[in-house]
Formats: C-alpha cells, sequence, structure tokens
C-alpha cells in the first residue's frame, strides 16, 4: 500500500510535467474538471482540479462535485502519477474503475500518453 | 447519462438508416402483410440476447466490457479475433448509412446517380471532421434527433396505411405460399433491425444508475418492434416489388403518405438516422481501438493524439474505409446493399452467440461475481441462445435476396481469417515490443528507503 504522502509526492511530479507540456496544455484547453481519486485499499479520496489547462495541487478528501471519479489500490495511484503503470492496460483489466463521460476518460489518459510517452 | 438519454442511445444507434431498407428486404421473404411477425419473433430473441448482455454489463459496468467477459469466458487471441471481426460492423453500419442517405439524397433532389459518391464523400467528411475536433453530439441533441426518426417514421407509416383503402393481406399468414426456410430467413433478417441496441453497454460508466442501461436496452427493443412492425406492414401493403428493393424505399412510404412533402420528409429523416449513427460510430470504434492500441495489441500509431485528444489514426481510418466500402456498393449498383445487411444480420447474431457463450461460461468460472441482473434458466437459455443465434448468423451469412449466395459468409470469413492472422502473428510481436520497451525504461518512483516503516502500518514504527 501507497501512503498518502507517497500518492502526493507522486502527484507533484506528475502535475509539474503536466503544467509544464505545452502539447498537453492544447489538450486541456476548454477543460476544467473536478476528479476525484479513491483508493480501494485505504480508503482514502483526493481531488484533483484542473482549470485554465493547469493542474492544481493535490487536495485531500473529496472535494466538490466531481465530473469524473477513478478507484484504484493506492499503489497504482503512485505508479501511475509517476509513469510507470499504463492506466489503460489497468482500466481494461478493470483495475483501475472508472466513473464519468467517455470523453473525460480519453483526457484523463491522454494526459499519461502525452507526458510519459510523448505521443 | 439519464434514463431518456440511456433509451435514445441504444434505439438511435439501432435504428440507422440501413433499417429502412432491411426492412424492406424482409417483406420479400414473408407473404402478404405478415412481416410484423418475423420482427416479432426476432425481437423475442433481441430479448434473449437482452438478457445476455444485460447480466454480462452487470458484471462488467465499464466501455471495456467486451474485451473483459470474453477475455474471462476464453482465450485471449480467440476473444480479440472474434472483437475485431465484430468492429468490422461498425464500418459496415456507417458505410452502408452514408450511402442510403446519399442514395436518398440524390433521388429527391432529382441528381445524376454518380452524384451520390460526392453526397457520401461529403457525409463521411463532415462526420470526420467533427470527430477530428472532438464534436460530440450532446445527449439532448441525439434524445431529440432519435424521437423525430422514430416518431416521423411511426406516423408515415400510420398514414399510408390509413390512406390506403384497403384491408390488409394476410396478416397472420406469413407461410401462405412460402416455405419455412423463408420465413428463418426473414427472422435472420429481422434480427438486423435490432442490431447495435447493445452498443449503448459501452456507456455504463456514463450513465447515473447502472441499471438505467439493463432498462433501456428492454425499452429500445420494445420501441424498435413498433416501429419496425407498423413500418414493414405499411411497405408489404403499399410498395411494389420495385420499390421494396430500391436504395431509398423509406422515400415512395413517404410520398404515399404525403404526397411530395412525404417525399422530402423522409428524405430529411433518413439524413438525421446519420446523427446517431456516425456520432455513435466513430466514437465507439474509434474509442476501442485506442484503448486496445494502448494496451499493446494494436500498432502504437493507432493510440496517437491530436490535439484535442481525439485518436486521429482511428478515426481517418474508420472514415476512409467506410468511404471504400460506401462507393463499393454505388460502384457494382443494384441491391449489392443487401450484402451489406446480410453482413451485419450474420455478424450481429454472431455476437449474440458469443454473448450466450460468455454467460454460461462465466457462470462456471466467476460463480460469486456479482450480478445484479442473472439469466434464469440459464443452461437451456444460454444453450438455445447459442443454437439458435449461431444457425440465423449462418442463414443469414448465405441469402441475398432471397436467394442462395454465400457472398457475405465469404467476405465475413476473410475478415474473421485476417483477425485471426493479425491476432496469432502481430499481437504476440506488439506486446513483445512493448515489454521491451518497458524494460528498457528505468522505473521512476523511487525505491522506499531500506527501514522504511512499510506503507500502511502505523506511524512510528521501523523496520529492524
Amino acid at each position: 500500500m501507497a501512503t498518502a504522502g507517497e500518492i502526493a509526492e507522486a502527484y507533484a511530479d506528475w502535475q509539474t510535467r503536466c503544467n509544464d507540456n505545452r502539447r498537453l496544455a492544447k489538450m486541456l484547453r476548454n477543460w476544467d474538471r473536478v476528479v476525484h481519486l479513491v483508493a480501494s485499499d485505504t480508503g482514502d479520496g483526493f481531488t484533483v482540479s484542473v482549470a485554465g489547462a493547469v493542474l492544481a495541487d493535490l487536495e485531500t478528501g473529496l472535494v466538490g462535485q466531481p465530473d469524473l471519479v477513478v478507484t484504484a489500490t493506492s499503489e497504482d495511484f503512485a505508479d501511475l502519477f509517476w509513469g510507470d503503470l499504463n492506466p489503460s492496460e489497468k482500466y481494461v483489466s478493470g483495475e483501475i474503475v472508472l466513473a464519468g463521460s467517455s470523453e473525460d476518460v480519453m483526457r484523463l489518459d491522454a494526459m499519461s500518453m502525452v507526458v510519459f510517452l510523448d505521443q | 447519462m439519464g434514463m431518456r438519454t440511456a433509451v435514445s442511445t441504444s434505439t438511435g444507434l439501432a435504428f440507422a438508416a440501413l433499417q429502412y431498407l432491411a426492412a424492406a428486404g424482409l417483406v420479400t421473404y414473408v407473404a402478404g402483410d405478415s412481416a410484423w411477425i418475423s420482427i416479432l419473433v426476432a425481437g423475442l430473441l433481441a430479448l434473449l440476447a437482452w438478457g445476455y448482455f444485460g447480466e454480462l454489463n452487470g458484471m462488467f459496468p465499464t466501455a471495456a466490457a467486451i474485451r473483459r467477459y470474453m477475455a474471462h469466458a476464453m482465450d485471449d487471441r480467440v476473444a480479440l479475433s472474434i472483437t475485431f471481426t465484430y468492429l468490422s460492423t461498425i464500418v459496415l453500419v456507417v458505410a452502408a448509412d452514408a450511402f442510403v442517405v446519399g442514395a436518398a439524397l440524390t433521388h429527391v433532389l432529382h441528381l445524376p446517380a454518380g452524384v451520390t459518391v460526392l453526397w457520401i464523400l461529403a457525409l463521411l467528411g463532415v462526420a470526420v471532421l467533427s470527430n477530428l475536433r472532438g464534436i460530440k453530439v450532446a445527449g439532448w441533441v441525439q434524445d431529440i434527433a432519435t424521437v423525430v426518426v422514430l416518431s416521423a417514421t411511426l406516423v408515415v407509416s400510420v398514414v399510408a396505411l390509413s390512406r390506403s383503402g384497403t384491408a390488409l393481406h394476410a396478416p397472420l399468414q406469413p407461410l401462405h405460399h412460402r416455405s419455412g426456410a423463408d420465413f428463418v430467413e426473414s427472422v435472420a433478417l429481422g434480427i438486423f433491425l435490432y442490431s447495435a441496441f447493445e452498443w449503448v453497454t459501452t456507456s455504463a460508466e456514463e450513465v447515473r444508475d447502472p441499471k438505467h442501461i439493463h432498462r433501456a436496452m428492454f425499452i429500445a427493443v420494445c420501441i424498435l418492434f413498433v416501429v419496425c412492425a407498423v413500418m414493414t406492414t405499411a411497405m408489404s401493403h403499399l410498395l411494389d416489388h420495385q420499390q421494396l428493393v430500391s436504395a431509398y424505399p423509406q422515400l415512395y412510404l413517404g410520398q404515399r403518405a404525403f404526397g411530395g412533402a412525404g417525399l422530402w420528409l423522409m428524405a430529411g429523416i433518413t439524413a438525421v438516422t446519420a446523427v446517431n449513427t456516425f456520432n455513435g460510430g466513430f466514437i465507439t470504434a474509434s474509442r476501442f481501438i485506442y484503448a486496445t492500441a494502448r494496451e499493446g495489441s494494436l500498432p502504437p500509431l493507432l493510440a496517437r493524439l491530436n490535439d484535442r485528444a481525439v485518436p486521429w489514426v482511428p478515426v481517418v481510418g474508420l472514415g476512409g474505409a467506410s468511404f471504400l466500402v460506401a462507393v463499393a456498393v454505388e460502384a457494382v449498383g443494384g441491391s449489392s446493399w443487401e450484402v451489406l445487411v446480410a453482413m451485419g444480420a450474420a455478424l450481429e447474431a454472431m455476437i449474440y452467440a458469443v454473448a450466450a457463450y460468455c454467460v454460461l461460461r462465466l457462470r462456471g468460472r466467476l460463480p460469486a461475481q456479482h450480478r445484479p441482473f442473472r439469466v434464469p434458466l440459464v443452461r437451456v437459455l444460454a444453450v438455445a441462445g447459442l443454437v439458435i443465434f449461431g444457425g440465423l448468423g449462418l442463414v443469414a451469412s448465405v441469402s441475398v435476396s432471397n436467394r442462395f449466395n454465400p457472398l457475405p459468409l465469404v467476405v465475413i470469413v476473410v475478415i474473421g481469417a485476417g483477425s485471426v492472422l493479425y491476432t496469432v502473428r502481430q499481437v504476440p510481436k506488439l506486446q513483445a515490443a512493448e515489454a521491451a520497451r518497458r524494460a528498457a525504461t528505468p522505473r521512476r518512483r523511487p525505491a522506499r528507503p531500506t527501514g522504511a516503516p512499510p506503507p500502511g502500518d502505523p506511524p512510528g514504527t521501523t523496520v529492524p
């Protein structure tokens, strides 16, 4: 299990990479969303907000009305933010569960792909 | 997504422009005005399939459900081969719809037949460009489009029937001067009228309540039965053989109901059907291809995104493939679109049979998994579905225009063989390449320092 601190550290790295990526800034244009992250094994909840193509700092707890809810193990969240895990693969295998529109799911996956695979 | 949009999505995806041609084609298989009986039987079989998809979608409420339940029920290579073959249905339906809408517009505007190709190009071009720009038809637009198409079709059919002034011909005798084989073929074709109602399961993550999908599919099958039954009754009663086998029987039906205005009305309605088909078809197929490429079963090129986070290669590829198929149908002429209908019916029956198999298999392999809906008498109903849908798929694949014609079967076998070949030869190479890439990429996550407490343990504890 990853601790909340480990997830926050991983997110901070991901946040920097995302916010520094010009291509991603174009992709996230007009995509202002609130994403809830729920760690299925620890029960921890986090909130990620995107506004003006910029990822805000990770908030602890489930804040506001989510557009997208992502449920995964704490380890998977940490690996995902460090870029060591392919979220699509975990999604297809059912280890990451999503609730939200298909466009939002695509954008979220796009963030991982663009910042780590540069595609 | 609420219940209303779930119903309109399920119904709208099934009710493509090609349904008009399939309904008219079905009429030629049975006697008099009794085609509704074939549609009723096909509808009851569609409800059997509804049961399968209801159970499977309840177990895996995700857009990736088809990959997951097939992977659990059978070898992954077989599952991938079937899925790739099934995906070709989307290309067929999009291509056929582009052709049907183009042919209808050409006819109503009294343009030369060759102009149909330009309509096809324009329709698919608009669909591809809007997809590339990330434009998705809003739920309420989809609701309105579906209601308009179904209501107009129903009203036109009822008005046309009421104006005919004569009693129905043999509405309860489908076998009058016909063989049992004709009736079976009409039922196989009838399956196509409901095809794609199950595509709404890919919206499982978007609904407010997961039960909406299950209920929506049931309501959609019932709505489709009513509209298609009334429409075929009107067509069988009012249209002659030449009109029935044309590429735009719905225009003649509109003409019988409201004269010249009816012709234009049905041309407009035919164009509106493309809203749902193109929107649903392009999005469903391109996102599925993207996800499959991301998991390493298709070339990475297919996972490339444009600046609007749209997988542009699958979108352009689907548009191109649909254009080629539609142009081929137009170039061959005659009733070549009937081959597409037969292929669509056969592939749909095939996927229903696969769903029946998965339900049965997963009862044994995943007995403890939560199932919000369970198919009753599963051994009987799943085996029955396997046999019936397998048989109907075979029948549909060797029959065109009420004559034996193995072309649909040959094309399906070629597509299926291509899928198998790709899955067996290329997928392992792609997976090995992806594994090598990952092995060569150092892990970014920092290792936990030696002596640090194992994560999850109470603070203050240390590892000796």
